[in-house]
């Protein structure tokens, strides 16, 4: 592709402008997040904090703000054990019929999370349980859960057995190798899904909606109800708090394993 | 050919336990009083009935969301692949380390940036008030708002800017793994870059494309929160009408009817997917 110097021109012309499409969005929010007026309006005319300031005062996004970061960290053990261990079994357990369990563990992904909310909520309604905190670390563990075993698979799957092979032959017992060599080299591949499960579950939407109650509610259900009737700074501000927090993770995620990694490509 | 278990298998239990008790029963009791007439817990001489069903099929409000939701899905998938494809193959064929690396954190940030976020940008960028419609009346290029925002434009600008990065990256993936030597074959054969591509690259990368298209629009026709604030009240997607159904008049059987149509869809996509990825797989084996 690297030919003509026209062709190439227009090649790097295209892929610039479809960047731009992917990140100008969110540029674009940092400029509402500190323009005084308490509506949108472009260009802006100053500069100011009173948004951010809003936020950080607000009980209603503070508590929302809270609950998410509370959610998060408990979906951050529950999916890191659960989608490491299945990772592990997959990999390593010759079990009969792992592609339809690795199909079902990675099913989240793609089905509908409004009907995982849907059937859950349901469930719980059955079961007279209402709504409790724990039914939103449920939903949002089974979409982490998919990251998690991702990330970990392909580390695996990178995975040379000789090394294990080695440390039998060596006279160490399948604990020993298990806690001293497997456990070791699988660790980036996990630490990497455990920080996509916070993300995941600290941007959970349809699932949330389904198991939030009026005076619980998650950030990015707090935003979307406020969205809908005022879209003044505030929300950009909030908005810009989740930007640098997604950037902060694609960083951390580079530094400590490598993103390409992690990504299979 | 028969290989013991290992125990290492017992470590999927955890999982396993997980998925069938909050994944596979909710989905199960969800179907299953979609098509009963009441709720078996507290009337015990409940039966089997297809009126859910048959109220989607009578009412056109329902059967005219469907088409309407695949096909924002459809119109997303194809705009995705035709934004997404150029930049895969950028990042794929990218030599730099550095440079590599810093696409790719280009493509996942607003992939981990929240969806309800991401739709409150494309509102401030063309909202009435919103950067295009103030720069191009700023400029006199247009003497009234352009109508970007809600409606099926603005709604799938949206989509596209949320799922591309997921067509990125299963195409990248692919991309990456076709020898970069026989597109140069064929040039040094007398081929142009394009007819290169065209002849070899492309082909080869078509379960990329399959794999990718499958699985934007899997994402595209769940989506709730884009539709809602894009669309307005112009654009009515089934998520939209599922959800409806439970805040509003709380009929959870038909909600699930509604759910158990927009799950036989995406079953079916995920089976593709599947498929489409394990011959990929079961191809790389043999070469």
């Amino acid at each position: 592709m690297a030919r003509g110097t026209l062709g190439r021109r227009v090649y790097l012309a295209a892929n610039g402008a479809i960047l731009f499409f992917l990140l100008a969005p969110l540029a674009v929010v940092a400029v509402f997040a500190l323009n005084p007026t308490p509506f949108i309006q472009f260009p802006p005319v100053g500069v100011t904090t009173r948004w951010f300031q809003k936020f950080f005062a607000s009980p209603e996004f503070m508590n929302s703000l809270w609950l998410s970061l509370q959610v998060a960290g408990a979906v951050v053990v529950l999916a890191t054990f659960i989608g490491a261990a299945a990772a592990l079994a997959l990999a390593r357990g010759r079990l009969p019929g792992s592609r339809v369990l690795t199909a079902l563990f990675l099913a989240p992904l793609m089905l509908p999370a409004i009907l995982t909310g849907l059937a859950l909520f349901q469930v719980f309604q059955l079961l007279g349980l209402g709504r409790p905190t724990w039914a939103l670390v449920i939903g949002h563990t089974l979409v982490a859960v998919p990251y998690v075993m991702r990330t970990t698979l392909a580390v695996l799957s990178d995975f040379d057995r000789r090394i294990e092979e080695a440390a039998a032959i060596l006279g160490a017992s399948p604990g020993r190798i298990f806690f001293e060599v497997t456990l070791p080299i699988i660790r980036p591949g996990v630490i990497a899904g455990g920080i996509f499960a916070f993300i995941v579950s600290f941007d959970q939407f349809p699932i949330s909606l389904f198991l939030v109650t009026p005076n619980r509610e998650t950030l990015p259900v707090v935003l979307f109800n406020y969205m809908k009737f005022d879209l003044d700074g505030a929300i950009a501000a909030a908005s810009m708090v989740s930007i640098l927090l997604a950037l902060a993770v694609v960083v951390l995620i580079d530094r400590l394993v490598g993103l390409r990694a992690t990504m299979r490509i | 050919m028969t290989t013991r278990i290992s125990p290492v298998a017992w470590l999927a239990a955890p999982a396993g336990l997980f998925f069938v008790l909050f994944f596979l029963l909710p989905f199960g009791v969800m179907a299953l009083f979609s098509a009963l007439d009441g709720n078996p817990l507290q009337r015990p001489n409940v039966t089997f009935t297809g009126r859910n069903y048959a109220r989607i099929l009578d009412d056109s409000l329902y059967v005219e969301s469907l088409l309407s939701t695949l096909k924002i899905g459809a119109v997303t998938t194809l705009v995705a692949l035709l934004l997404g494809y150029p930049l895969a193959h950028w990042l794929a064929r990218m030599r730099s380390r550095a440079g590599h690396a810093l696409l790719l954190m280009a493509v996942i940030a607003p992939m981990l940036t929240g969806i309800v976020v991401r739709t409150f940008a494309w509102i401030t960028i063309l909202s009435d008030k919103g950067v295009v419609n103030a720069t191009l009346v700023g400029l006199g290029l247009a003497s009234a708002p352009l109508p970007l925002m809600y409606n099926e434009l603005g709604t799938v600008i949206a989509l596209v800017h949320i799922y591309v990065p997921f067509m990125v990256l299963t195409l990248a993936g692919v991309i990456g793994r076709i020898d970069e030597r026989l597109e140069e074959a064929a040039m040094s054969l007398g081929a142009s870059p394009i007819r290169a591509f065209l002849e070899v690259t492309l082909p080869l990368s078509l379960p990329g494309i399959l794999a990718g298209s499958l699985l934007v629009f899997a994402l595209a026709i769940s989506a709730y929160v884009t539709p809602y604030l894009m669309g307005g009240q112009q654009v009515l997607t089934l998520p939209m009408l599922i959800y409806q159904q439970v805040a509003a008049t709380f009929n959870l059987a038909f909600a699930g009817a509604l759910g158990v149509v927009l799950l036989v869809v995406s079953i079916v996509l995920v089976i593709a997917y599947n498929h489409v990825l394990g011959s990929m797989a079961r191809r790389e084996d043999l070469a």
